[in-house]
């Protein structure tokens, strides 16, 4: 057998390596990544610490006024409440249609649902498939609407907590909330999906928020 | 999964014009060492004479090919994220056999004309021009012909996804395609050089 | 047939004077091997850039820009020169394509210089003259910039980088240039052989 290798001319030889390549091939798999994953348990749990994997909703808001675009943001919730209210710049995939998305691995994405717990789920399933750059909106909606909408006047504040309040009622307003001055119910919930015009929605950010150079020939 | 490097974030755009410059110098040294700075040889694909065209694109797709199959099979490569033109079906059928028209009577093709202007052709350099020519025809038509550059879209679409078959099986088909191909290239080379009598470059 | 033999084999002949310069200096000729040599670069680039090699789009770039800088609300309104010209943020000559064209002219020096291969001179078959050659040239020269355009992409990015990465449209493009030069080779037949 070994004489028969060495007798065999370099073409032959390297006819014989292809072929061998291409029946491996045939029974490798699928490159794409398939439907087994090697979950990397111990990196998934280091990128909990430092709370690195946690973006506030003062975090977030700031981004959205600022007009940053480098992120997905994605609301894990069902349609129906994504159409009834949703964050601005926000996109709807339920949690379930998560493993099947378009997001790739190399985007920045922000999930969030009502509280974190959905938010946490799809936020393990993204990582076990080696997502690099997952968050989860710390609080979700519940958060967004009692610190962004619908902030509390402090009790009792200081100098500097009444100031940071005066900025929190403008912020409300950019996004069409009301800061709670007295301490009445809240009366309607803003249920209006924005945007205000000086907020874009812009739906063809390329996936990097990079401006998308062209890579063709 | 690292790599596309540039895609993760390994190093910034200024730093991948570099990288380009050299990939450049590679490809540009593969080609000029495969001959391909010449017209003749280019040409003589299409006589039977000299098959170095065929053996070579269909050596480095196989390569290349197998070689990015494999990375990402292990995981270090993220297929997903490496580049794909999308598909106009119709367009580039046509466009293909304009160029394949255009590469039989100008004798080189885009990249290999570089090659020969390097090394001091004067007709790659007459080629060259012509080349800008064309595009600015192409683009001054555009307005034009722009629906038809846009007809027959079929998305961005591999062909194990447009057939439905497992990636791994259509690895193994281009294999077997290119090895046929080399070894009926090998014979009717060996025909010809037998008809002429003459060595094959 | 037997003459159309005899006109390779004239052919052939002719051209012993430059075939003997390059029996000296090759290293490899067997192209299997420069195949695979350039298939690692082209993987290369996979793994690095996350794309393929190209040409064509060096070309387009500097059309687009140069009429851009002689007609710029003609550029603008033209979808073709305005994909190529970005959006304004980032010079569009600070292009991955252009740059990797110039490495190929350098690459392509250099790699000739080492093998003595580098000399003025015309590319032709023995029974055309230099000016037609030229004029064959440039006409070839439009058709492939035309056709290359119309479907996206040359020999390099769709049939070679394209084709790697099993590409749909790149596949049908790289059988259709084959159908294209076969098709019309007997027609150049003057040209060549």
């Amino acid at each position: 057998m070994k004489k028969f290798f060495s007798n065999l001319s370099l073409n032959k030889k390297l006819a014989l390596i292809a072929i061998s390549l291409g029946l491996v091939a045939l029974i490798a798999g699928d490159p794409y990544g398939g439907t087994t994953i090697k979950v990397n348990e111990k990196s998934i749990a280091l990128s909990t610490v430092n709370n690195s994997d946690k973006i506030s909703v003062n975090e977030l808001a700031d981004w959205i006024i600022k007009n940053k675009s480098d992120f997905e943001l994605i609301d894990l919730r069902n349609e129906e409440k994504f159409n009834e209210y949703s964050i601005p710049n926000a996109r709807n995939i339920p949690l379930v249609q998560i493993p099947s998305s378009d997001l790739l691995r190399n985007q920045k994405i922000i999930l969030f649902s009502d509280d974190n717990l959905e938010a946490a789920q799809g936020w393990f399933i993204l990582k076990s498939k080696n997502y690099k750059g997952v968050y989860i909106l710390d609080g979700g909606l519940n958060a967004w609407k009692e610190k962004i909408l619908f902030p509390k006047a402090p009790v009792n504040a200081s100098k500097d907590q009444l100031a940071e309040f005066e900025k929190m009622k403008e912020i409300a307003k950019f996004f069409g909330g009301q800061a709670q001055t007295d301490n009445s119910i809240e009366q309607t919930k803003q249920e209006i999906k924005l945007p205000t015009p000086t907020v874009n929605k812009q739906k063809n950010v390329p996936p990097t928020g990079k401006k998308k150079k062209r890579e063709g020939c | 999964m690292n790599a596309p490097f540039f895609k993760f974030d390994y190093f910034n755009s200024d730093v991948s014009l570099i990288i380009a410059f050299v990939i450049g110098i590679a490809f540009g040294i593969a080609l000029e060492k495969g001959g391909f700075g010449r017209a003749t040889i280019l040409a003589s694909q299409f006589y039977f004479t000299n098959m170095r065209v065929l053996k070579v694109m269909f050596t480095a797709i196989v390569t290349a090919m197998l070689g990015l199959y494999f990375l990402s099979v292990i995981g270090f490569v993220d297929l997903s994220l490496v580049y794909l033109t999308q598909t106009n079906l119709l367009p580039m059928a046509v466009g293909g056999v304009i160029a394949g028209l255009g590469f039989i009577i100008g004798g080189y093709c885009p990249g290999t004309s570089m090659v020969a202007v390097a090394t001091g052709k004067l007709d790659a350099l007459v080629f060259v021009v012509g080349m800008i020519f064309g595009i600015l025809v192409f683009g001054e038509m555009f307005p034009w012909i722009e629906e038809f550059f846009n007809s027959g879209y079929r998305g961005t679409i591999t062909i194990p996804s447009y057939f439905n078959l497992s990636y791994g099986l259509v690895v193994f088909l281009v294999v077997l395609m290119a090895i046929g191909a080399f070894a009926a290239a090998e014979w009717g080379e060996k025909k010809m050089a037998a008809k002429t009598g003459k060595e094959i470059l | 047939m037997t003459s159309l033999t005899k006109w390779i084999s004239n052919a052939f002949e002719k051209e012993e004077g430059q075939e003997h310069i390059y029996h000296e200096a090759k290293p490899f000729s067997n192209p299997y091997l420069v195949g695979i040599g350039l298939g690692l670069v082209l993987l290369s680039a996979f793994v690095i850039m996350g794309r393929g090699l190209g040409a064509s789009g060096a070309l387009s770039t500097v059309v687009a820009v140069t009429v851009n800088t002689i007609a710029p609300e003609h550029s603008a309104g033209n979808n073709f020169y305005s994909e190529y010209l970005g959006d304004g943020t980032a010079n569009p000559l600070k292009d991955w394509l252009i740059f990797q064209t110039l490495g190929v002219l350098a690459g392509g020096f250099l790699s000739g210089t080492i093998s003595h291969r580098v000399k003025k001179g015309v590319e032709k078959g023995p029974r055309i003259s230099t000016k037609m050659r030229f004029v064959y040239a440039f006409i070839g020269g439009g058709l492939l910039g035309f056709g290359a355009k119309l479907a996206r992409g040359c020999m390099s990015g769709q049939a070679l980088s394209g084709g790697a990465v099993l590409n749909l449209g790149s596949w049908v493009f790289m059988m259709m240039v084959f159908v294209g030069g076969y098709a019309a080779a007997y027609f150049m037949r003057r040209q060549w052989i």
